[in-house]
């Protein structure tokens, strides 16, 4: 039941946001610190995200650092700069990750 | 044939080369809900009750990782701000429609079909069938991102997970990082951002490390601004 809860509020509250401006608040422009929040969000969350996950394992609750996915996830960020295309990046990535597991298991 | 159903066409063939980037994303999402054990009930709910592309692959990692719900929610809210951005700037096209048309352009919305209308709306601001283009461009991409979803939930019964499969969200992400870091500020709040999140997650419980990361990242990008704006107006 909490499961349809919390994406419940999830999506209802995204729903909020995309339509804003168009549905629940009368505006004409942005408050100006605003505008300047939302030029920085994308970059931050998304990095926030990704650096984590990339660097950490988290086996069995522990955070350790994994060399293999810290070096495949670096190498896959410049091909994602240099290909700007989501397929390579994914499969990139990927290949270097099951390569890099697979020399230092060996 | 009609001239809203003509834009309608238009619209969807507009926005036709960006399902390569959709698609792919839409399987992705739908093996990890698969991988984060939602049944398929629960899938087809949050897949049809929102569309919100990256939102809702953080709120799939966060739950997955028993992260509270009040982060999962914030968190969502905060990648989804940039909409509430959209919903101001295509005033000028929806604005004279019905109050339920425009709650459900508000719920078809992406980026890709914002920034296809915005376009299309420079060219020619007069065009007053915009709204059925804007449609149309929309609703291709729902159909196609909850077919990959579709698609990825069922690949996902086949496929066994792997350890592997936690680290295609990174990469996802990375992809949609790269359009956001032009400008030194941009790249000093994503840098920041990032080396925080390191720092904090393992330090602070609940994942609240990560909303701290995304909040000092947001601060670093409007001090740095700040502090371009006075240099520059010093040379001045």
């Amino acid at each position: 039941m909490s499961f349809y809860i919390i994406f419940g509020t999830v999506a209802l509250s995204c729903l909020v946001v995309k339509g804003l401006f168009l549905c629940f608040i009368p505006a004409k422009r942005l408050p100006s610190f605003f505008e300047k929040t939302l030029r920085y969000i994308p970059g931050s969350a998304l990095s926030a995200l990704i650096a984590p996950a990339i660097i950490y394992t988290k086996a069995g609750g522990d955070f350790t650092v994994s060399f293999s996915r810290t070096l495949a996830g670096g190498l896959a960020f410049i091909v994602a700069m240099r290909s700007q295309n989501i397929f390579i990046t994914i499969f990139s990535g990927l290949a270097m990750l099951w390569a890099f597991s697979w020399i230092m298991t060996s | 044939m009609r001239v809203t159903t003509k834009e309608f066409i238009r619209g969807g063939r507009a926005i036709a080369p960006t399902l390569i980037g959709v698609i792919p994303f839409a399987v992705v999402f739908g093996f990890a809900m698969k991988n984060a054990l939602f049944t398929g009930l629960q899938s087809s709910f949050f897949s049809l009750s929102l569309l919100a592309g990256a939102s809702q692959l953080a709120a799939v990692q966060l739950y997955a990782s028993e992260t509270p719900a009040f982060i999962i929610v914030l968190t969502a809210v905060i990648i989804n701000l940039r909409y509430s951005m959209y919903s101001l700037s295509i005033q000028p096209v929806l604005r004279d429609k019905p109050y339920m048309l425009r709650l459900f352009a508000s719920f078809i919305i992406t980026d890709q079909s914002y920034a296809f209308t915005m376009a299309e709306y420079e060219k020619n601001p007069g065009n007053h069938f915009l709204p059925s283009f804007f449609m149309g461009a929309s609703i291709l991409i729902v159909i196609s991102w909850e077919a990959g979803i579709l698609l990825g939930y069922n690949l996902g019964a086949v496929i066994p997970a792997t350890h592997f499969l936690d680290f295609v969200i990174p990469l996802i992400f990375m992809s949609l990082l790269i359009p956001h870091l032009g400008g030194r500020d941009r790249q000093v709040a994503s840098i920041t951002g990032g080396l925080s999140s390191v720092i904090l997650v393992p330090l602070l419980p609940l994942q609240l490390g990560l909303l701290a990361a995304i909040i000092i990242g947001i601060g670093s990008g409007i001090a740095f601004s700040m502090i371009q704006e006075q240099r520059e107006g010093i040379k001045a």
